[in-house]
């Protein structure tokens, strides 16, 4: 049958979070160690939904294709949905602060490199 | 509906409401933002307010559930002691903060709502009960502290900020997973369910989840080496806002560690040990610290291991009680200190440690500093005295004794460069300051110490320890500072009554040989104190200071219990130190004062500990009663008030501090405040005799006390400086003491007692005669003055007979004392001793006689023809401590009785050293012999020198006082090679080259600063799984 | 050096979760919880869209929250790039524009394609009780579409105090209605003050598309002010 669902989405979540991390630390650039910033996230966000899927399980909608009475038997998991709603935006609020900081400190030193940005230290 | 409005829930509709109607309010109208802000905060604040007085009132926790059911399903919010006193807490210092920050925050309406929500977020995440509730407060609290650190437009905050954001959201990515993994794993998000069901919490993905977790939360809170973006930050940011990052975000992140805490119950360990290693690295690089707020960043980060430790620490079985006086009082003291500190930072703006003399000749400044800094340094009266005590008190009774190490260490760093701050404000003139701070920009520094008074006496309460004598010193110094407008010779005549009436009162009840002491002190501190008057100057908080002096001391001779006999000790301390202070030039030497000082007192602490721990109790009584197993208890005591009593090696603090000090302070330093360690050295014998501890101990204390005489007397001997030369008398004077002391004898602890009489007495003489010469010639150095004698011959008189009494020449007090002295250790077969005290004593004839010749006899200089007489003030004092001397030297009985009477029922119930009785020492008393065999060996050590003197050094005959005794320099320089001094210097240096390494890991570099957050994340993986 | 250490780290970390995709078993159950949830939503509160239902009602406190996160980014972020604009926003402003006119594809798609897409949001707003969906959704497409307008046409002016009163209106009606729950229903944020309607219509499941559509508006103001702050 071959591997469920849930495991290869967590895989890829978890391969994503490592992607972005290798990101932060290789790269010096501050946009590019952002976008590791949103690389983690996005893994993060997959790895949860993956620990909400139930097998066999179906979007926890009631339509046509789940009916009251089934909902609690053949839906997945909606908390963790739920959950990935507000850690997405938070993720977005986050990027976008860290973005600002960027443009900032670049119209400070004319360099996104991070190794300009060293003076409090000690 | 009062009571509809006082609900926990409102806080959150203050903060998102106010928040949220910010920018409409903009459009409407341009001040209306900052209305409704304040409306909004003042809201909150009295939410909090009326929620904790709710929870204090008896009423059960109180409860808000949201969407209208019941948790597990929806959110909750609980307010019960715990969150009230933190909640209402952080708000009260938001509230400061906002007053602090006014003029930036209305400049721009986004400040105030992100101001706003950054404390809505931090009551949220005290008050949830909901895992990813929480979560969502902490990014609220992040993005709002994000936002404001934005503010400060200058590329290092900015680059400060960035690095902050980096590694926090860092750490709050892996909150996030390890929320979702555990309810993967729980099935819930409910706090409170998941403690009751955290047997779940098992196998790979629950492990991982909670460690996940536990990592993020204690990398909000900046562990050791995880932490130089909270440094940078802490650097940067503007002082209010630092102060917000330090006091209310870490509040709220400590706050949810607490409340999760039932979660790590198997990690206890690690989590202590990640606050011991924050707590001592942070102190240890610290020191090197020049940038004000940097200073405080360590600081921050520093006390925030503390309490993680203490946390760890106190949910150990059969702590749990003392859990609120412990961690709440650790932690209200911090935030309030550490929150006031960054305000008055902001509002005196001198970024550069050493540019805070510009504070000189502001008192009031002076008095909000000095308030904070001993309050965040954990000493009396501040809650974080108390609850440093509880804890070392509980980590002993725990048998956690490396612990107690850590804790004591990591102080003694902070308060090394917390104090060295304050050492910078003293160093200037009063008209040297420069400052422009307003009293308006004051008011949250100085209302951060009102409040920590309050609270200390709060926590004083909830240890036992609050009685109203305890705080009388207090009292009493705080009424003198109302009146510090007065003139100086006013106030002086004020403290003295109140001191007098009140130290009355104090030792009112004390029996004992406590009585004796009571009686000797206080009178010879009044004594001394009086001597003041001959100052016409304001000497502001001089008088303040010196009624809680003598009031501690009074109040320290009644303690019953080692806590408050540990308190009054600090207050000592303290009022000394701060008194010392006083003086411009004693500035390079207050700190080694101070630190060796509270060295000491942490050596009392582990001892008291140690003791409670082994007798449970810290009744000093019960002290008797702790058998042999306690002996490290008795040492460290005994080590404790040596150190205090300037015992040979630790010696260095004594002379440049009574050097340097106010020449009247000199004197009561000298004379009074010293007994004060020989009076904890009385007591902790007294009680080591009677647990049958320690016979070894006293023979090793004997030669201490004697080494010490006698390099007291040699370094005595080389001084060309007078008040340098007493000082050095003062420690060789001591040194007797400690060795009668250790004679564990009845005749030993009479001539103890005696001597300490007689030291009293001859000291305030001298030094108050000192203070007249150098009042009426200006200089301390003994070559400068000379042939005073028909100038001032009181003093001279005085002088003379103190020299005489002290160095124990027939037949003044002090040849009673030495022949006592004698006596007893030829009883106890010390021959060794006897023989060193003898010589001893002839070299303390040598520089005392010195001195009397070179200021007072010899060639008078040109210029001193005109001057007169010491002032009536300074001669008063001196005479009537003579008529003391010829009291005690002819009425020897009147003194003895009571001091027999008092030491009586310590040997009456050991017949081991029972020693020779009082009536033999009298039947002994026939003065002729002894003399005739004293003076005798004298004149044939005279008469050795002297024949060495001719026959090896003789070349042409100096005259002239400095090279008066250049003969026996060279004799005795082997002696006073300055070993100690090179000693300590070793070690300070050895510890701020090693804070210097430290702080070597902080590159300034985000990208490494985030590489340590993964590293400590891993770190805390895998000895997780370890340990369990 | 440094890079080493940061490759084993991830290594170390990659062992990490390796070690939970190797513990982990996919659930074959549903937690009580989510029981609860799956039954009550459509039951109590009336809407087929049980995340919807969650998000709103028993974790509206959460959404809350997050609102007022969007709300402060939307806000510093004006500052943060306000502050330092301040007198070159116009050369750069000009220069810009000189650069980078938008193809005429982009231009005429965009006029094609805006419309739906509002519409869309709107719907995807509005639809959010019945269908996947909701404010946050909803509000993001609309976002995207304002960001599609900015490309297409660098000139326009977004309006920033209307944009800035309609979140602040918005914000404030929400934590009115989450008011209103306390006095007309069981508890702050609960949905019961509106009828629950006929389970599966557009105005049913109470106040949760009343909600959701503040939701939406909200998020789809702070998104725009956002991605204008950084047009620059």
């Amino acid at each position: 049958m071959g591997l469920p669902v849930s495991q290869i989405l967590l895989v890829t979540g978890f391969c994503l979070i490592l992607i972005g991390l290798a990101g932060i630390f290789v790269h010096r650039n501050i946009l590019r160690i952002i976008i590791g910033f949103s690389l983690i996230d996005t893994g993060i966000h997959v790895v949860m939904v993956a620990t909400g899927y139930v097998t066999g399980g179906t979007a926890p909608i009631i339509d046509a294709a789940l009916d009251k009475a089934n909902a609690a038997t053949n839906a997945v998991d909606p908390i963790p949905s739920a959950l990935v709603v507000t850690a997405i935006v938070i993720g977005f609020s986050v990027t976008a602060i860290m973005l600002s900081f960027a443009i900032r400190l670049y119209d400070a030193r004319k360099t996104l490199d991070i190794d300009a940005f060293t003076e409090s230290k000690w | 509906m009062v009571e509809a409005l006082m609900h926990p829930l409102n806080i959150f509709l203050f903060g998102l409401g106010g928040s949220f109607l910010i920018p409409l309010l903009y459009r409407i109208a341009k001040p209306l933002p900052a209305v409704i802000f304040v409306l909004a905060l003042a809201g909150i604040v009295a939410v909090s307010g009326a929620c904790l007085w709710a929870v204090y009132h008896g009423q059960p926790v109180l409860e808000s559930f949201t969407a209208g059911s019941a948790p597990p399903y929806s959110i909750n919010l609980r307010v019960g002691p715990w969150e009230g006193v933190c909640a209402f807490s952080v708000n009260i210092v938001a509230l400061l903060a906002a007053w602090h920050l006014w003029d930036r925050l209305r400049q721009n309406y986004a400040a105030l709502l992100l101001f706003l929500l950054l404390i809505m977020g931090v009551n949220g995440m005290v008050m949830t009960r909901d895992l990813f509730n929480l979560f969502v407060f902490l990014e609220i609290v992040s993005i709002a502290t994000y936002g404001l650190l934005g503010f400060d437009g200058t590329p290092a905050a900015l680059a400060a900020g960035f690095k902050y954001i980096l590694a926090t959201v860092l750490a709050s990515t892996f909150f996030l997973l390890g929320t979702a993994l555990l309810y993967h794993v729980t099935g819930t998000l409910n706090i409170d369910d998941m403690i009751v069901h955290r047997a779940m919490i098992a196998g790979p993905i629950g492990t991982t989840a909670l460690l996940l977790v536990l990592s993020c939360l204690i990398i909000e809170l900046k562990p050791f080496p995880a932490n130089g973006w909270g440094l940078d930050v802490y650097q940067s940011a503007s002082s209010g806002v630092a102060a917000l990052v330090s006091g209310a975000v870490s509040a709220g992140v400590f706050f949810a560690l607490f409340k999760l805490l039932p979660l790590f119950e198997n990690y206890l360990t690690l989590i202590a040990v990640s606050g011991g290693i924050t707590f001592l690295f942070s102190n240890l690089a610290g020191l090197r610290q020049t940038n004000v707020q940097r200073m405080l960043g360590y600081s921050s980060i520093a006390q925030m291991g503390l309490l993680t430790l203490a946390l760890a620490l106190m949910r150990q079985p059969g702590a749990d009680a003392s859990m609120p006086l412990v961690v709440g009082g650790l932690f209200v003291n911090h935030l309030l200190a550490k929150a006031g500190l960054f305000f008055l930072a902001g509002a005196v703006n001198r970024p550069q440690v050493d540019d805070w003399s510009a504070l000189a000749g502001r008192p009031l400044i002076m008095l909000i500093f000095a308030i904070l800094l001993v309050a965040i340094a954990g000493l009396p009266p501040f809650p974080g005295f108390w609850s440093k005590w509880e804890l070392v008190i509980r980590v002993a009774a725990a048998g956690h004794f490396g612990w107690i190490a850590v804790i004591l260490i990591g102080s003694l760093l902070e308060i090394a460069y917390m104090f060295r701050w304050f050492n910078q404000a003293t160093r200037a003139a009063p008209e040297q300051g420069s400052l422009d701070a307003p009293l308006g920009r004051l008011l949250a520094a100085g209302l951060c110490a009102v409040f920590l008074c309050v609270s200390g006496y709060v926590a004083a309460d909830l240890s036992g320890a609050a009685s109203l004598w305890i705080f009388a010193p207090l009292g009493a110094a705080a009424f003198l500072c109302l009146f510090d407008w007065l003139p100086g010779r006013l106030k002086s005549m004020l403290m003295l009554i109140l001191v007098l009436l009140l130290g009355i009162w104090i030792v009112g009840p004390v029996e004992g040989i406590s009585r004796l002491f009571a009686v000797l002190l206080l009178s010879g501190g009044l004594v001394v104190a009086s001597a003041s008057s001959y100052r016409a100057d304001s000497r502001p908080g001089y008088y303040p200071l010196m009624a809680l002096l003598l009031l501690s001391i009074a109040a320290l001779l009644r303690t019953r219990t080692s806590l408050e006999f540990f308190f009054s000790w600090e207050m000592i301390t303290l009022s000394s130190y701060f008194l010392i202070a006083h003086a411009r030039s004693a500035y390079p030497y207050a700190l080694p004062f101070l630190l060796f000082s509270i060295a000491s007192a942490f050596c009392l602490l582990a001892g008291f500990a140690m003791a409670a721990a082994a007798n449970g109790t810290i009744d000093l009584a019960a002290f008797g009663a702790a058998g042999k197993d306690a002996w490290p208890a008795f040492v460290l005591l005994a080590v404790g008030f040596l150190i205090k009593a300037g015992a040979a090696g630790v010696h260095i603090w004594l002379p440049g501090a009574y050097a340097e000090a106010d020449d009247d302070l000199s004197a009561m330093l000298s004379a009074v405040v010293s007994k004060v360690a020989i009076f904890g050295l009385f007591s902790v014998t007294y009680l080591a005799i009677r647990s049958e501890i320690g016979l070894d101990m006293a023979h090793v204390m004997g030669w201490v006390g004697l080494l010490t005489t006698l390099l007291g007397a040699a370094f005595a001997l080389r001084q060309t400086d007078m008040k340098r030369m007493l000082a050095y008398s003062s420690m060789s004077q001591l040194g007797y003491i400690v060795t009668a002391i250790a004679l564990m004898s009845h005749l030993g602890w009479v001539t103890a007692f005696y001597l300490v009489a007689n030291h009293l007495m001859v000291k305030g003489i001298l030094f108050l005669a000192v203070a007249g010469v150098i009042l009426r010639t200006g200089t301390r150095l003994l070559g400068e003055n000379g042939g005073l004698v028909r100038n001032m011959p009181f003093t001279f008189a005085a002088v003379a007979t103190a020299l005489i009494s002290m160095s124990g020449l027939p037949p003044l007090a002090g040849f009673g004392g030495k022949w006592l002295l004698l006596s007893a250790m030829v009883e106890k077969g010390w021959y060794g001793l006897a023989a060193l005290a003898v010589l001893a004593t002839f070299v303390g004839f040598l520089y005392m006689f010195r001195l009397a010749y070179a200021v007072f006899l010899g060639e008078r200089k040109a210029r001193f023809e005109a001057i007169a007489e010491a002032p009536l003030a300074l001669l008063v004092p001196q005479y009537v401590l003579i008529i003391a001397i010829f009291a005690l030297t002819f009425f020897p009985k009147l003194f003895m009785d009571p001091v027999s009477a008092a030491i009586d029922p310590a040997f009456a119930s050991t017949l081991v050293w029972d020693g020779m009785s009082l009536e033999t020492i009298y039947g002994y008393w026939n003065p002729i012999p002894v003399m005739a065999i004293t003076v005798a060996i004298a004149m044939v050590l005279f008469f050795v020198v002297w024949l060495r003197y001719i026959y090896g050094y003789r070349r042409a005959p100096t005259t002239g006082v400095t090279v008066f005794y250049a003969f026996y320099q060279p004799v005795l320089s082997r002696l006073s090679r300055p070993v100690a001094i090179a000693f300590w210097r070793g070690i300070s240096d050895l510890t701020l080259s090693a804070a210097g390494s430290v702080r070597q890991i902080y590159t300034g570099d985000g990208q490494t600063y985030c590489l340590y957050v993964l590293w400590y994340v891993i770190a805390v993986y895998v000895t997780g799984t370890l340990v369990r | 050096m440094k890079r080493v250490f940061a490759i084993v780290a991830v290594l170390m970390f990659a062992a990490i979760f390796f070690g939970l995709v190797r513990g982990y078993s996919e659930r074959q159950t549903r937690s009580p919880l989510a029981e609860y949830y799956l039954t009550q939503v459509p039951r109590e509160l009336g809407a087929p869209n049980v995340v919807t239902g969650i998000l709103i009602t028993y974790r509206g406190f959460d959404t809350l929250g997050e609102v007022a996160v969007l709300f402060m980014v939307a806000a510093s972020v004006g500052v943060l790039l306000a502050s330092k604009s301040g007198e070159n926003t116009q050369v750069t402003n000009a220069a810009s524009i000189d650069e980078s006119e938008p193809s005429e594809l982009v231009r005429t798609g965009a006029e094609v394609i805006l419309p739906l897409i509002f519409l869309f949001g709107a719907y995807v707003i509005m639809n959010g009780h019945l269908s996947a969906g909701g404010g946050f959704q909803g509000g993001a497409v609309v976002a995207s579409g304002v960001m599609l307008l900015m490309l297409a046409s660098p000139a326009t002016q977004l309006h920033h105090g209307f944009l800035s009163v309609t979140e602040s209106l918005a914000g404030v009606l929400y934590v009115s209605i989450g008011i209103l729950g306390i006095v007309f229903a069981d508890g702050f944020l609960d949905s019961h003050i509106l009828p629950l309607g006929t389970f599966g219509t557009l105005l049913s499941a109470g106040a949760i598309p009343l909600i959701s559509a503040l939701l939406g508006i909200k998020v789809g103001a702070e998104l725009s002010v956002v991605i204008d702050r950084f047009r620059r």
